[in-house]
C-alpha cells in the first residue's frame, strides 16, 4: 500500500514537473511566437485569393494541407489504413458467408428508444464534420470514425439481427466501401484524365488551375467555399471510413463458434 | 495575476495529473471492466490536452476512436475473455 502511494506520488510529481517546465518555455513559446517559413506560406496561400494559382479554396488551413498540399502523403496513410481493413476481411472471409448463430432480443425497451435517438444525433455529428471539413476543424477521417460508433452501438443494442432484417447485408457494405474508395481515387487523377481527354495540361492530386493548368474544381458553391477536391475527397473518405469500421465490427461481434472455425487445425499448420 | 495563458497551462497540468493517475488504475486493478473505464477516463484527459494545445482536428478524431470504439470494443473482448484477472 505504501509502495502505491509513493509511486503514484512520484508519477504526479514528475507530470507536474513536465508541465511546469512547459510552462517556464521548455518546448519554446506556446503558443508558439514565430511562425516556420512553410507554415507561414501555407496560412498566406490557403485562401488567398489574390494568387489563385497557388490557393487550396479553403478556409480550413489543416483539411488543405492534409488533402492538397501534402495529398501523397494522405494517401499512403490511406492506403495503411485500407491495408489493415483489407487484411482483417481476408483473415475473416469465411465468417462472413455464414449466417450467425446468435439469435439476441437485445437490451431493454428503455435503452433501445434511447439508442435511437442518440444514433440520429451520432449521425449528424458525423455528417456535419465530414461535409464541413473545408470550413471547420474535422475532415472525412473524422467523421467516419465518429460515425462507426453508430452501427458499433446498434448491433449491442439491439442485437446482431438488425443489420440482417434490415437487409444491411456484408455484400452491400463492402460495395459501397469498394465504390467509395474507387471514387476517393478517381478524384484525385479526374483533372489528369480529363487534360489527357481533351489535350490540356493536367495534374496528379489537382485542385485548383495552377500557372500552366486552367483546369479546376469548382472553388465555390452557392457562394460557400467548397475547396474544390478536398470536399469530394471528405466526402468519399468518411464513406469509406465508415463502411470499413461496420464491415470490420460485424466480423468481430460474430458469434465465438463462427469465428473460431477459421483458426481450426492451427495445431498442424495452416 | 493570471492570464489566459497561465490559465490554460494550469488546466493542461491538472488534466496531466488526472491522465497518470488513471492510467496507474488501469495497469493496477484486477477486474478488467474497471481497467477500461478507467482507461477511458484517461483518455477524455488526453482528448483536453488536445483540445488545449489547440489541435482541434486530433480531438475529433480522439474522442470517438477512444470514448466510443475502444471501450465498446474491450468491453466485448472482456466478456469472452472473463472480467477478473486471475493472478498465479
Amino acid at each position: 500500500m505504501l509502495r502505491d502511494i509513493i509511486f503514484v506520488t512520484l508519477l504526479i510529481i514528475i507530470a507536474l514537473a513536465l508541465s511546469y517546465l512547459t510552462y517556464l518555455g521548455g518546448l519554446g513559446d506556446l503558443p508558439p511566437q514565430d511562425i516556420r517559413l512553410i507554415a507561414r506560406s501555407y496560412l498566406n496561400l490557403t485562401y488567398n485569393q489574390g494568387v489563385n494559382w497557388l490557393w487550396a479554396a479553403s478556409p480550413e488551413a489543416v483539411t488543405a494541407i492534409v488533402w492538397d498540399y501534402r495529398g501523397l502523403d494522405t494517401l499512403f496513410e490511406t492506403v495503411v489504413f485500407y491495408g489493415a481493413i483489407l487484411a482483417a476481411l481476408t483473415v475473416f472471409r469465411g465468417v462472413s458467408k455464414l449466417p450467425d448463430r446468435i439469435v439476441s432480443v437485445g437490451l431493454s425497451v428503455v435503452v433501445k428508444r434511447t439508442m435511437a435517438i442518440v444514433t440520429l444525433a451520432i449521425l449528424t455529428v458525423a455528417a456535419s464534420t465530414a461535409l464541413h471539413g473545408h470550413l471547420t476543424p474535422g475532415g472525412g477521417f473524422q467523421g467516419g470514425a465518429i460515425a462507426s460508433v453508430a452501427p458499433l452501438l446498434l448491433i449491442v443494442v439491439f442485437g446482431k439481427q438488425l443489420f440482417v432484417e434490415k437487409k444491411v447485408s456484408y455484400n452491400k457494405l463492402l460495395t459501397l466501401r469498394n465504390a467509395s474508395l474507387g471514387l476517393l481515387s478517381l478524384s484525385t487523377v479526374a483533372l489528369l484524365i480529363y487534360g489527357l481527354a481533351t489535350n490540356e495540361i493536367g495534374y496528379i492530386f489537382q485542385n485548383q488551375a495552377k500557372a500552366l493548368s486552367t483546369l479546376s474544381y469548382p472553388s465555390h458553391m452557392l457562394d460557400v467555399p467548397l475547396g474544390g477536391t478536398l470536399f469530394f475527397l471528405n466526402v468519399f473518405e468518411f464513406l469509406a471510413v465508415t463502411s470499413g469500421f461496420t464491415l470490420v465490427f460485424t466480423l468481430l461481434l460474430s458469434s465465438e463458434e463462427v469465428i473460431l472455425k477459421e483458426f481450426e487445425g492451427e495445431e498442424y499448420g495452416y | 495575476m493570471m492570464d489566459y495563458v497561465d490559465l490554460v497551462f494550469l488546466m493542461m497540468g491538472i488534466t496531466a495529473v488526472i491522465s497518470v493517475s488513471f492510467t496507474f488504475l488501469a495497469v493496477k486493478t484486477k477486474d478488467l471492466m474497471h481497467a477500461v473505464i478507467f482507461s477511458s477516463v484517461q483518455s477524455i484527459a488526453y482528448a483536453l490536452v488536445y483540445f488545449l494545445l489547440m489541435a482541434p482536428d486530433i480531438v475529433l478524431v480522439y474522442v470517438a476512436v477512444s470514448v466510443g470504439i475502444y471501450p465498446l470494443i474491450l468491453i466485448l473482448v472482456v466478456k469472452r475473455v472473463g472480467r477478473f484477472e486471475v493472478t498465479a
